[in-house]
């Protein structure tokens, strides 16, 4: 499965979900979605605007774990 | 008035008479039984009279059963709830109604075979709303995929 490490990487850049979910233009309901995992899909503008938001790779932010 | 929201309304209308004649026919089913059985069945004996009178008023229980949730689920649009899994539900209520109501009418038609004709029409009507069903199944996965893409 792939696990969403969002708030390993917002505690590591000491951002708050508010703040993260300004900068990438979504609301913090749907930020809040992605870090509980139970997003179905990320698109890969969100992904980059995360990227940019939290100047990180998408590996870091999404890991592939064994079931 | 939207054209769709028109035909909602229309839809409600008709289903609300239809409940009221379901309401007449159990009030008189003893009367239109006897007719059917004496003028269109050519029955005369007590027994299978009995039978039909039963199997008519089955057929209105199955009947009140597809109203019903037919009324809630086109409220249920009227307030835009289109996409929801208690539309299936309410579809899938129908069905079983439905092939409830085949049913009935099957067994009717060993005492009058006007009751075949019926029997397929629900069965029709069944496999149709079925089919509905299976389209809004797929739609709300869909829509719940969307919703959850971020």
């Amino acid at each position: 499965m792939i696990v969403v490490n969002l708030d390993v990487m917002m505690a590591k850049r000491k951002i708050s979900s508010g703040e993260l979910a300004a900068k990438i233009g979504i609301t913090q309901a749907n930020l809040s979605i992605l870090k509980n995992q139970k997003a179905k899909a990320v698109r890969f503008s969100t992904l980059n605007d995360i990227c940019k938001a939290l100047d990180c790779q998408p590996g870091d932010i999404l890991e592939f774990r064994e079931d | 008035m939207r054209y769709d929201d028109v035909i909602l309304r229309w839809a409600k209308i008709a289903t609300i008479l239809f409940t009221a004649m379901a309401v007449v026919a159990d009030v008189f089913g003893v009367i239109i039984t006897k007719y059917i059985a004496y003028c269109w069945a050519g029955i005369f004996d007590m027994p299978r009279l009995i039978a039909l009178i039963v199997i008519f008023y089955v057929g209105t229980i199955g009947g009140y059963t597809v109203l019903i949730p037919l009324l809630k689920m086109l409220n249920n649009m009227s307030k835009d709830k289109v996409f929801d899994r208690a539309n299936t539900k309410l579809m899938m209520i129908i069905t079983c109604a439905l092939a409830g109501i085949a049913v009935d009418c099957i067994i009717g038609g060993f005492l009058w075979n006007g009751c075949w004709i019926l029997s397929i029409v629900a069965m029709f009507m069944a496999v149709i709303v079925l089919s509905i069903r299976v389209v809004f199944v797929k739609a709300i996965t869909m829509k719940e995929e969307m919703d959850l893409t971020i």
